[in-house]
Order: structure tokens, then sequence, then C-alpha cells
């Protein structure tokens, strides 16, 4: 290597860049750099996902939209995760640093211009390891970071649903360990979260839609007029900070507003409370002006406790000036201190908790850096079941994290829901066996028919001990053998009518084009099931699926995860009677991820409805 | 939301307009407000020939004040429609003024319209050339003072009568 030093920074760069994926610390902001531009540029799309390198098990939420857009001023030397796009911004760009390398030949003169281009160069810190090729591409770049406006460019919802943050984690499958393994970690303890645009103004918009949040998970219509009284008499702290009444008054009309919506819902209980807040939060206007009324309150709360918070801000002249250029601008992010007044202002006394966690590159298994503030109840002590507002904070963004208990399921809207133990069960299988009589093929092979026969079997077993259909859903789940080679063309045809209610998800996608299997079912499925003949919907919705899952092959273990398939949530991959009693087994209440079956009326009938006829009736 | 604080603000406005200054408001269309301003006495701007009269005093310059529909949480935009020789107010057909409060990250919602107008009366008086669109007219003013005012008191003749 007989590049003059002048060159290193240059060179290396392309060296590095093959030698290694792109992680270390110095590539990162290019990268991100990338990463924005390919995001951006196409459209209003958010980052392509699903990543490629990982298994094709699409995210529930398939576009689930994570809006990667690093705001603030921070956003400039933040990392930001790494996927595919990234990559292959990374080869482009290694293309152009060989071929520069390639032409290079007088090396003053170059490192001449190089220099020229740093002086240049408006991007701060570690853009002059930019090569001047990069400029162009970087600065578009960081525009994004300060995205001009909210409005013209879309990139998803300003507060997105709530959805699974394993999304999360398959955002940065390919970024740093230390995020891989902390985000891998994140959906154990926080199983959802949702998005907030990042805009600029990610942070007020998370804190004051989680705050409407809890007000709704607190459940207590009396709660939304005490704060609206609590909040009305903070009112003379934005008095006196020196705002004037008839121009905040409108954004306090918004929140308020809201509040009472919110309230009008609850009191109703006409369960659109939800709705009405994701969809208030979405309108730019409405949203803009709550989150302004924040920001006043934060920032006429700092101006009112300044030795509070002076100490922390010794960088400014005075609180004052803080307050103006760091909190009540209109395009300027949350910062640390103003987010602590808030939870002081406005999350602690309306006896919420708040939690922030950090997302950072600090060694750690998962997220280790969390800033709590534990809500005060009307007593002045902590308030232990009060609402926890939950935020996840990456350098320049924030969105929103829940726990799983955060929501309860609405039990009352979804019927009764019927629980079975893996053991009861069980204890059918003999009877079943034995009652029938049947010699069945599958049967004597083992961990194979087992569950298919006892699928079969379930009428006699049903009308012995139970008038009750529900348990027959628990044996339902049957994928498992479809796919397993058919010996014999009566059950094969068998399998064929169970693999109908696994599949149902394609049957909506293929209508029924494949009618040879029905002329195996009848015959069949009459001796083993003698009370009726299977009802012609059975017939219509069985055959097709089969059909494509012929063959030797096993479905791929990732249609036994939950959510594979709609509606097929708890179809649970019985393979074996050894592993459906093993704690392996989610719905045997030794597995960590216990989840006792339950029978929804909709997904069976829907779904398993041949199936289902056929044995219960 | 904006419309509803827009017009409030043209109350006040009213009600509290700074010398010198006259704003056209249609109502049919809100979001675009024209504001006639004249040159103020202790600024170059003023029209030296009119100055012995006591009516009225300086150049006429005419401005539009647009309130984007995010009014109030982005700013207002500025713009003067009769040229002037002024290092904040870019020297194209725009005649685009963007300093200050009126600067996106600096833009509060809680501002007032009546404040963009001080602020552009104080810029009038005394320009801020640290903050200068036009960086020729800036370092006129900062190193030749004499020949800005004497370009800027000929644009008020030629354009701002």
């Amino acid at each position: 290597m007989s590049r003059p030093q002048v060159l290193n920074g240059f060179h290396h760069y392309g060296q590095q860049q093959q030698q290694q994926p792109p992680f270390d610390g110095l590539l990162h902001l290019q990268h991100a750099a990338h990463a924005h531009a390919h995001t951006h540029a196409p459209g209003p799309m958010y980052r392509p996902l699903p990543v490629p390198s990982l298994p094709m098990r699409a995210p529930e939420h398939p576009a689930a939209g994570y809006n990667h857009q690093h705001t603030g001023h921070h956003g400039r030397t933040s990392t930001v995760p790494m996927s595919d796009p990234a990559y292959l911004a990374a080869d482009d760009e290694l293309a152009q640093l060989q071929k520069l390398s390639n032409e290079y030949e007088p090396e003053t003169t170059v490192s001449a211009e190089r220099r020229a281009q740093r002086a240049a160069c408006s991007v701060p810190t570690r853009a002059p390891r930019a090569k001047p090729r990069l400029r162009g591409l970087l600065l578009p770049a960081l525009r994004a970071f300060h995205p001009p406006s909210a409005t013209d460019t879309p990139q998803g919802p300003l507060v997105g649903e709530r959805q699974s943050s394993s999304a999360i984690a398959t955002e940065y499958a390919n970024a740093d360990p230390v995020y891989r393994v902390k985000t891998a970690a994140l959906p154990s303890k926080y199983a959802y979260f949702r998005t907030c645009r990042g805009d600029g103004h990610c942070g007020w918009r998370a804190i004051a839609f989680t705050y409407y949040e809890a007000m709704l998970r607190a459940g207590d219509v009396l709660k939304f007029e005490e704060e609206e009284a609590r909040l009305t008499s903070m009112h003379n702290l934005l008095n006196l900070a020196g705002f004037s009444e008839d121009i905040y008054e409108d954004f306090v009309e918004e929140a308020f507003g809201l509040l009472q919506k919110l309230a009008g819902s609850v009191r109703a209980m006409d369960g659109a409370a939800a709705d009405i807040l994701l969809q208030t939060f979405n309108d730019f206007g409405t949203a803009m002006a709550i989150i302004t009324y924040f920001k006043l309150l934060a920032s006429a709360w700092i101006q009112s406790n300044p030795n509070e918070y002076q100490p922390f801000l010794l960088d400014y002249p005075d609180l004052k000036t803080y307050c103006q250029h760091n909190i009540e601008a209109s395009n300027c992010e949350i910062d640390h201190v103003a987010m602590a007044a808030l939870a002081e202002a406005m999350v602690k006394p309306a006896g919420f908790g708040l939690e922030v966690l950090y997302l950072d590159r600090s060694p750690g298994a998962e997220i280790n850096n969390t800033y709590r503030v534990d809500g005060v109840g009307p007593d002045g002590y902590p308030s232990a079941n009060a609402p926890t507002m939950r935020l996840l904070y990456r350098p320049g963004h924030y969105d929103i994290l829940y726990k799983a208990e955060d929501f309860p399921p609405p039990v009352a809207s979804q019927g009764p829901i019927h629980v079975a133990l893996a053991g009861y069960t069980d204890g059918f299988v003999p009877n079943s066996l034995s009652s029938s009589g049947i010699t069945d093929v599958m049967a004597f092979i083992p961990g194979l028919s087992y569950p298919a026969g006892l699928g079969q079997r379930w009428p006699p077993v049903s009308y012995d001990y139970t008038p009750n259909p529900a348990p027959q859903t628990q044996v339902a789940p049957v994928p498992a053998y479809t796919p397993a080679p058919t010996p014999a063309v009566p059950v094969a045809s068998n399998h064929q009518e169970y693999v109908a209610p696994v599949h149902a998800s394609h049957v909506n996608h293929h209508p029924p084009t494949n009618h040879h299997t029905l002329h195996l079912e009848p015959p069949v499925t009459l001796p083993i099931h003698p009370p009726p003949a299977p009802p012609p919907l059975s017939i219509e919705r069985a055959p097709p699926v089969s059909v494509e899952r012929g063959g030797p092959f096993r479905p791929s273990m990732y249609e036994f995860e939950p959510g594979y398939g709609a509606g097929q949530v708890h179809s649970l991959p019985f393979q074996t009677s050894i592993f459906r009693n093993s704690h392996y087994n989610t719905a045997h209440f030794l597995n960590p991820d216990f989840q006792p079956e339950e029978w929804s009326p909709d997904s069976e009938y829907s779904t398993n409805r041949g199936r289902h006829k056929s044995t219960s009736q | 939301m904006s419309t509803k604080r827009i017009m409030k603000e043209y109350g006040e406005c009213v009600a509290d307009t700074p010398e010198g200054m006259k704003i056209n408001f249609d109502e049919n269309k809100i979001t675009k407000w024209e504001v006639l301003l004249d040159g103020p006495d202790q600024s170059v701007y003023a029209l030296p020939e009119v100055l012995s009269v006591s009516v009225r005093q300086g150049g006429h310059f005419k401005l539009e004040i647009s309130f984007p529909p995010e009014y109030p949480f982005k700013p207002p935009v500025v713009s003067f429609k009769t040229k002037i020789y002024h290092p904040n107010v870019s020297n194209d057909d725009k005649g685009s003024m963007c300093l200050g409060l009126l600067r996106a990250e600096e833009w509060k919602p809680p501002n007032k319209v009546v404040a963009v107008l001080r602020l552009i009366q104080t810029l009038l008086i005394e320009p801020n050339p640290d903050d200068a669109i036009e960086p020729s007219i800036a370092n006129d003013y900062k190193e030749n003072y004499k020949e800005f005012e004497k370009t800027a008191k000929e644009w008020v003749k030629r354009y701002a009568k």
C-alpha cells in the first residue's frame, strides 16, 4: 500500500468496506445517509420490509411501516440501523470508491481538492471522511433528518397502530450486534409498540398520546374531569410565563376537546375511544395544537421551577431563552429536560407512571437505560395500579411501547372462552380409539396418526362425555399430519378434510378449483363418521388446500407460528402425544409462554365449519 | 384551527396596528394579507423629498403575509412585493424575508402577527447584516455604508414611490 498518508482515510474506507460489514462507527453516518436516501427518495412508503435475509415469515402487520425517521438535532450523529438498503448503498458506494481509487493519480492535487471539499463541506463532524462524491448523497439525506414539512413528506401515520414489537427486532436484524441483542430481547418484556412519525415532533407526540391513552386505560370517567380541572389550574403558570390567554386558549380548546370526547366515549362505553384518540392524533392541526399545549405547559413548568431545572441548563443564558428555543419553538424535538418537566407537570400528578427506555449502544443484553417516574396518587404516595406510559427512545426518535399486560384482552366482547387443559383432551384418546375399534393405518405409525385419529373419533366421545363441542377444536389443529406420507387412499382423503381448517386462508385465495378430492371424501368419511354425511360446505372448502399442500412435504415450521394464517392463532403444533403433554407445548401450563387454548366462535365457524359440523352433530 | 386564529390575530392587528402600516384584509382569502408599509423615518427607506411633508413619509412598500395551512405551527411567510435594497430581503421576484422568529425552526406557535409586523419595521430601521439573505448587500451595509445608503435610496425612489 504505497498510497500517501493523506489518502489514508479515504482509501481505507473502501478497504474496510470490503472486509467487514459496515458497522464501524465511522461509517454509520454515511450508511445512515444512504439508508435514508434510499428509503425516502422513492416514494411515500416506509423502509422496505421484510428484510430478505430473514425467513419468509411475514410480519403480522405487513407494512407495519415502521417509519424509521431519525429526527431532531441528535439525528445527525445517531447511528441508524442497517438494513439491506444500506448494504446495497454500500455496494454502490464501494463501486464509486473503487472507481475513484483507480482514477486516482496525482495525490497532491487530489488531496488539495479534498481539503477544499472538506472545508466547503457543511456536514459536521464525521462528514470530512466522506469522499467528494458522497456529498451529493449525504446532503439530501441529511435534509431527510429535518423534513421540511410534516405534511408534504408523508412517512406513514403521525401515530401508528399498535403492533408487535418484534417488528423492531426485525428492523434491527442487520444492525449493530448490540442493537440486535437488545431489540431481540425487547418483545419478551414489551410486547407491543406504536410508531410516531419522525417529523421533529415525535417525542412530544408520543408523550401526549400516551398521556391520553393512559387516561383511557385508567378507564375512569371522573378522571377526565379531574384532569381538566387540574390542567385549568395550571393555566396560571402559563400566564406567569407570559403566554397570552387569547393565544393559548386555542390549544387548550383542542386538548380539552379531546379529553371531553374521550370521556364521552368512556361514559357511553361505545368502545370508540381508542379510535377517536388515534384519529385525533393523526390529524395534523389538532395534534399540533395538543402538542403545543403540552409544550407551553412544559415551558411554564420549567420557568416556574427554576431551582430544579436551572442546574441542567447552564449552557443557556436563562431559562426563558432555553424554553423559547428548545420547547416553545414549533419545530423542536423534545429534550430530556423537557421530558422530565412533563413527567413532573403532566404525568405524575395525573397519577400515571412514565418509563422511557433508551435504546443505545451501551453494552448489555437488553435495554438497560430507563428513565422512570412513578405516578403519585391522591394520597401523595406512588400509586401502584396506575397506568404506566412507556416510551422507547432511540437517539433522535421516540416511539411508544407497551407491555402485554397493558392491554388485557377485551373479554366481554368475545363471548365465552373455553379453556381446555392439555390433559383433558388427552383422557379421551384411548376411549376414542377403542370405542371406534377401527384399525386406522395411521394409528400404527407412532406420532403420526394419533391426533388425526382423535379428530375423527371425536363424535362418539363428545356424545359420551360432554355435549359441549368446544373441546373438539383443541384437537382440530392437525396441520402437521396433512403432509405426512399418505399410505392409503382412505386415510389421505380423511386428511384432506382435516387440512381444510388450517389453511383456511388459502381457501380464500383459491376458490375451489380441484374437485377430484370430492370423490374421495364421501366413501371414507362415511364409515368413520357414522352420524351425518358432511354437509356440502365442508366438501367445498376442503379440497383445494389439500391439493396445494400435497406431496410428502411437511409444512414449514413457520406455519405453526401463532398468527400464521388468519384466525388460526390457536392451532398449535401437536405432533405427538409426547410433545403435546410436554411443556414445550404452549398449551401446557409449564410452558413459559403458556397460552391456554381458546375456542373462538368466529374462527371455528368460518374456517372449520365443515369438519365441525360433521363431527359435532 | 388556523382560520380562527388568523381572524383573532387580525382583530388584534386592527386594534393595534403599528404606526405606518395598513393591512388590506380580504375576507375571502384570509390566509394572504396585504400590508402597506411606509419606510420608517429613521431608516434609509423613507423618501427624502417627502420627509418635509408631515402627512406621509417614506417610500411605500407593499408586503404580503401569507399563512400556511399549518399556521400557527408553521411561521407565516413574509414577502416584499416592492423591491427593496435590504440585506435581509431576497433580491428576486419573491422578496422573501426569513429571519429571526420567521424561521421555521425558531417560530413558536404562540407568536403573534403583530410581533411579525414589528419585526419587519425594526429590520427596516436596522438591518441585520449578520443574518443576511443577500450577502453582497450585507457587505455593502457593513463595509460601505455610504454606498448602501445611496443604492437603497435610489431603489426607494425607483420602486417604492
